[in-house]
């Protein structure tokens, strides 16, 4: 009953914040920044004319080359501006220094040197200052392989336009099963919008497990504490901390999903976001739970941090070791992703550090068995439980010691010594 | 009322306090007397449940410890502290809540208090925007909001002007004639003599000394001569029936051996110099403790026991 006034207080002094309106409007706007402007630059930077220079050592490739680099804009223009650049064998190197400084001053993208064996050994060489854009250098280097290809099968005697037939490429097309049902083209989206909800995931465990850590730090350094260790157990007040920073972040979640559905229904976007984020019910739910218990669970670790720190920089310093945790989470995904119902995946969705980022990852991408499921929501509990029942140990001394910070080997003994 | 048998607590080795005893009779205002250091903020956050002792127990109303116990007593903390961002009214409002009291009543009782105590137009304004006078006031009115019948102060009058150090005197006296127990703790003895009933001198976690304060005064105040003098204080000294000097600046407090004749001394005095007043005199509750002390071959340091504090 003391937890719930506690809770209730932290609660409303920080929904009445005006950082807390700010963060809550700040937020997705960072977070949305943060996510799609990569991938709108990703998705929109192929969309530019390149042009490329090339150095054609054998002489006659180039015109089966830029054949076959054929692709064009939206708008119908050609999406490779190829040159073929004259030289004389003499002064080449006076040719390349040239085009580097094109390179350099942005006139051309890079320029392709072909050397005379080509055909023989099948290897070229690409200069630019953007070797980062993957998807263009695929495509010339298929267009590359293409032309000599081309060049070799006709050295057997065949008829050019034969060829061309023949090494017409081959598109493949993605179809993810779904419960039996075909989905086609989502599943890029799907990664996409896991993505998103372990970034908030993320972020808000993060953000609210320091809140509880800070705001006991605080309650320490303004004396507070003594008053309110006098009225309550140390565990209702940890408990009600964290139950009242938790629902917080509970209610900035409902604020941005009816601000998220209030869009959608306006229709003014729907088209613009169904394009980037897929999701269904499930994974809302399961982003709910695993946000409640995944912050449970850091926050009574932040609490009993809080509690044997004197300042926020000593708190920040110690909590770093615990956030390495959260941002393994996010380190992990690709391999996650690559096997989603592998040994590996599965082993650390049971790690209750990771559990919450890495099952609710897993669940989004393919739905691991419920037993699984299941497992890692009570392993997650267990934790709870053990992690709260240690913290309100450490808590209930720690909290009361000012000056020097307990080593590791004094909150063990405490931890052996105390009642809760 | 309160109950402690032979209560002991150590800090890393440092004895904080020693089996300590003590006895409060419900209805009186108790004195917890003695330098910084000497364990008596450690032995009332025991009482109140916030460290356990290590050896022995402390009952309150003749229960061992429990929440509802713990509800019926007012604490004011030494170590100060509110939030600095709420507002007074809701602030007041919260911790009368968890001591049990519902919203509503709590929030009458405030109002009720905030006038009492010069407080009023300041229930909406944030705790930071107070003085520090103002919120030492605050504080107490969070003490006494849940209607307890034992109040603990530790260190009440720090911080406050004569003024309101008065109106708070006038508070305590009157909670004490509706029939409330106040345990006053305090380093300055000598400002809360008249409003103790019985008092307990401690010294080091120990117990130096307890009872009925008039019985105490009665005891020590046969040999105390108070002296303005002007001449050589060393003279004083010399004399055989004088135990101690202490010099306030403007008057002497001189402490005698038993069985002397204080005319004696006032004789001396005349000899060696001018005598502006004399009076026989109550020793100082101060002066009792440092007699005490050293009567128990102790040595007092409270210029220790002040740095280990800090």
């Amino acid at each position: 009953m003391k937890m719930l006034r506690v809770a209730r207080r932290e609660y409303l002094e920080r929904v009445r914040k005006k950082t807390f309106l700010i963060g809550t409007i700040l937020g997705p706007v960072l977070m949305g920044a943060a996510i799609l402007v990569p991938g709108l630059i990703f998705e929109l930077s192929p969309e530019k004319q390149k042009s490329v220079a090339v150095i054609d050592s054998t002489g006659s490739i180039f015109k089966e080359f830029s054949e076959a680099l054929s692709d064009t804009l939206e708008s119908g223009t050609p999406l490779f501006k190829l040159r073929n650049v004259q030289f004389t064998q003499e002064d080449m190197d006076v040719t390349r220094r040239s085009l580097a400084m094109e390179v350099e001053s942005d006139v051309i993208d890079g320029y392709i040197v072909i050397p005379k064996d080509i055909v023989e050994e099948g290897s070229a060489t690409f200069y630019g200052k953007r070797v980062g854009d993957v998807k263009s250098l695929e495509r010339i280097e298929s267009a590359l392989s293409t032309a000599v290809s081309a060049r070799r099968l006709s050295g057997e005697g065949m008829d050019y336009g034969q060829i061309r037939r023949l090494l017409r490429n081959v598109e493949l097309e993605t179809i993810q099963l779904h419960k039996g049902e075909e989905r086609k083209g989502e599943f890029l989206l799907v990664y996409f919008t896991t993505f998103i909800f372990i970034m908030m995931l993320y972020f808000t465990i993060l953000f609210w497990g320091v809140a509880v850590m800070r705001s006991i730090v605080e309650e320490k350094n303004n004396r507070v504490i003594e008053v309110l260790l006098s009225s309550l157990r140390s565990f209702d007040l940890m408990g009600g901390k964290i139950l009242g920073v938790g629902s917080v972040g509970l209610t900035q979640y409902a604020i941005w999903a009816a601000f998220a559905l209030s869009l959608s229904f306006y229709g003014l976007s729907t088209g613009m976001l169904n394009q980037y984020v897929t999701f269904s019910w499930v994974t809302i739910v399961f982003f709910v739970v695993y946000y409640v218990l995944g912050f449970m669970f850091y926050s009574t670790i932040f609490a009993s941090i809080g509690s044997v720190c004197n300042t926020d920089q000593e708190a920040q310093q110690l909590q770093v070791p615990v956030s390495m945790c959260l941002v393994f989470t996010l380190i992990i995904p690709m391999a996650i992703l690559r096997s989603p119902d592998g040994s590996f995946a599965t082993v650390v969705s049971m790690i209750p550090f990771f559990t919450p980022i890495v099952m609710f990852m897993r669940i989004n991408i393919l739905m691991p068995p419920i037993w699984q499921v299941a497992l890692s929501i009570a392993i997650l509990l267990g934790s709870i439980y053990i992690s709260g029942m240690l913290a309100a140990k450490i808590f209930r001394i720690g909290i009361l010691m000012y000056g020097k910070r307990p080593s590791l080997p004094e909150i063990l003994k405490w931890l052996r010594r105390a009642k809760t | 009322m309160l109950e402690i048998n032979n209560v002991t607590k150590q800090f890393d080795g440092v004895l904080a306090v020693n089996s300590l005893s003590l006895m409060i009779e419900p209805g009186c205002i108790y004195g917890l007397l003695g330098p910084n250091g000497a364990g008596k903020t450690t032995t009332i956050r025991m009482i109140m449940g916030i460290i356990e002792p290590d050896e022995g127990e402390i009952k309150v109303f003749d229960e061992p410890f429990s929440e509802k116990v713990r509800e019926r007593i007012g604490y004011l903390p030494e170590e100060r502290g509110l939030y600095r961002k709420m507002k007074v009214l809701d602030h007041l409002v919260f911790l009368a809540e968890i001591k049990g009291v519902p919203s509503k009543v709590a929030s009458k009782r405030a109002v009720e208090w905030v006038r009492r105590l010069e407080l009023a137009g300041w229930e909406d304004k944030s705790v930071e925007s107070l003085s520090k006078g103002m919120q030492q006031k605050m504080q107490f009115i969070s003490t006494v909001l849940h209607d307890p019948r034992l109040v603990i102060l530790d260190e009440p009058f720090t911080g406050l002007d004569p003024l309101n150090t008065q109106l708070l005197k006038d508070i305590i006296v009157e909670m004490k004639k509706e029939g409330r127990t106040v345990v006053l703790s305090t380093h300055l003895m000598d400002q809360v003599e008249k409003l103790c009933e019985r008092i307990c001198l401690i010294n080091k976690g120990s117990k130096v000394l307890e009872g009925k304060l008039a019985d105490i005064k009665m005891e020590f105040s046969q040999n105390v001569i108070q002296l303005r003098f002007v001449g050589e204080r060393e003279q004083l000294e010399r004399h055989p029936g004088v135990q101690q000097v202490s010099d306030f600046g403007q008057e002497l407090s001189i402490t005698l051996e038993p069985d002397t004749d204080p005319n004696d001394v006032l004789s001396h005095a005349i000899r060696h110099g001018r005598v502006e007043r004399f009076e026989l005199g109550e020793m100082s509750l101060h002066d009792i403790f440092i007699a005490k002390v050293r009567e128990g071959g102790g040595e007092v340091d409270d210029e220790d026991a002040q740095s280990r504090q800090a």
